[in-house]
């Protein structure tokens, strides 16, 4: 198996390279930072739906489809992907998907740990640190004969430039995101105080990798694989394929496992009503209400809020908690009733 | 209906390698995806198929589905033309993983060859294949 500890790769190269040696049939582990700043969706994402491709486009940000699960993310230098590519039939893949993603992780984590950073494997795909905030996301699939399991090492990262990528129905459930993602994902230099030599996390993720594929042959990339890669970009950039229509339904971004920003715009018949709410394992933490409904007295809003805040998203309690809410404050929101609430709070039977 | 260890194996079906099973109803080929397959990938999330009208060969990836944040494929266990699939899979893809062998099934080839379904397993040869997957793959690996 072959080791692939590259620097920073231009273009879209740095996400083409497990594509295109997966569609080889050529096992390595791949270190990898881009060169520029890029976007990428998983595979059932919707482009249109999903990433503000005129923001994208005008800063220079290129979008591209994954043939691997998952949401949307922000890719710059201040990431090392580390990039696992087997051959299915390798006794050391299993098709008990999860079991992959725990072993493949341990060097991660051995990683941080080296440099000081306690972390710890959390079901499905993320490192989280002991405080509870994601240092590394993975995702993985089938590409030809090879399972590839990918992720990254977050040196630094840009919360403003990712919730900016994205897609949202309104401007302001943005800060929502930018605010969820500040508290819940954490890089090296947020933990340290500085981000460590590049190269030595690299030789540190190789040796911690050895302990499972035994020892890594250094290999470079060679003239095929760079035209092999060219030809891929062709096809990933396709209008056909990266904006091809997909069955999965945005309903708001995911921060890390457990913890997910909705957001949702309904049209109630006394008025539009936007909410958007962090939601940590079906908890409401946060949400904010508005629109430009009625509802009189209007600074009681935010006791509706707060009746919401704490409680499991299910829908007969949240429709007896506005009702309860309804009859003590005496308030009024003509043409809004509760169930307009939960349509836009996203609130299924 | 063969049981092996706790993954169902209808007698009656052909196998494939990738996972992928055959009912043989005249002309068609009804496929899924197997109990051990969807067992081990966990609930599935989304899923994209082979249109109707499509051209399939045997073999071939011919639709994804995610579990997980994994994006598995699925393959053409014959080829043929793609005559139906379940629009109601695609609408609610867990059906696979409620019921891969029923309401969960794929979609249907119009079988060019039938003489195909020598490559695919059936009986005996397909239990032992799938003890062999389990030995591979539902054991903690150290």
């Amino acid at each position: 198996m072959y080791v692939f500890n590259l620097d920073k790769l231009s273009g879209q190269q740095s996400m083409l390279i497990f594509h295109l040696l997966a569609r080889m049939g050529v096992e390595a582990l791949v270190l990898v930072s881009p060169k520029i700043p890029l976007a990428s969706i998983g595979y059932f994402q919707n482009a249109e739906e999903e990433m503000d491709l005129r923001f994208c486009k005008k800063t220079n940000i290129p979008v591209m489809r994954r043939e691997v699960g998952g949401g949307a993310t922000y890719l710059d230098e201040n990431q090392i992907f580390h990039q696992v590519i087997i051959k299915r039939d390798n006794p050391i893949f299993s098709r008990n998907i999860s079991e992959n993603y725990e072993r493949f992780s341990l060097p991660v984590i051995e990683t941080y740990r080296e440099f000081g950073i306690e972390t710890g494997f959390h079901p499905v795909n993320d490192i989280l640190t002991k405080e509870g905030r994601k240092i590394d996301g993975e995702g993985s699939g089938d590409i030809g004969d090879c399972f590839v399991w990918v992720g990254g090492i977050l040196l630094d990262f840009d919360y403003q430039v990712m919730s900016r990528v994205l897609k949202v129905p309104e401007e302001k459930f943005r800060d929502k995101i930018y605010k969820s993602m500040k508290e819940n994902l954490t890089t090296m230099k947020k933990e340290l105080g500085e981000i460590p030599s590049r190269e030595e996390i690299k030789s540190v993720l190789i040796e911690k990798f050895e302990k499972i594929f035994g020892k890594l042959e250094p290999a470079n990339l060679t003239s095929t694989m760079i035209r092999g890669m060219e030809k891929l970009e062709k096809e990933f950039t396709s209008p056909a394929f990266l904006l091809k229509k997909t069955p999965r339904i945005s309903k708001g971004v995911k921060i890390r496992e457990g913890v997910e920003v909705i957001y949702g715009i309904h049209k109630a018949k006394g008025g539009l009503i936007r909410a958007a709410q962090e939601v940590e394992k079906e908890i409401i933490n946060e949400i904010s209400l508005s629109g430009d409904f009625t509802f009189y007295p209007k600074d009681y809003l935010e006791g509706l809020e707060g009746k919401l805040k704490g409680n499991v998203r299910e829908k007969s309690l949240l429709n007896s908690k506005i009702e309860e809410f309804y009859d003590k404050e005496k308030v009024q929101s003509p043409g809004v009733e509760s169930e307009d609430f939960l349509k836009a709070m996203k609130v299924e039977e | 209906m063969a049981k092996v260890e706790e993954y169902d194996m209808p007698d009656e079906l052909y196998y494939h390698k990738e996972f992928m099973w055959v009912r043989v109803e005249g002309e068609e080929a009804v496929v899924g995806l197997n109990d051990f397959s969807q067992k081990l990938a966990g609930e599935i999330s989304y899923i994209e198929m082979p249109e109707e009208g499509d051209e399939v060969k045997q073999d071939e990836a011919i639709g994804s589905y995610e579990t997980g944040k994994w994006l598995g494929k699925l393959y053409a266990p014959v080829s043929g033309e793609v005559t139906a699939m379940n629009e109601e899979v695609e609408d609610e893809p867990t059906l696979v993983n409620k019921d891969p062998y029923g309401e969960g099934w794929l979609f249907k080839i119009k079988m060019g060859d039938p003489a195909q379904l020598d490559n695919l397993m059936k009986g005996e040869e397909a239990i032992e294949w799938l003890r062999g997957e389990i030995a591979k793959h539902a054991k903690e690996k150290k």
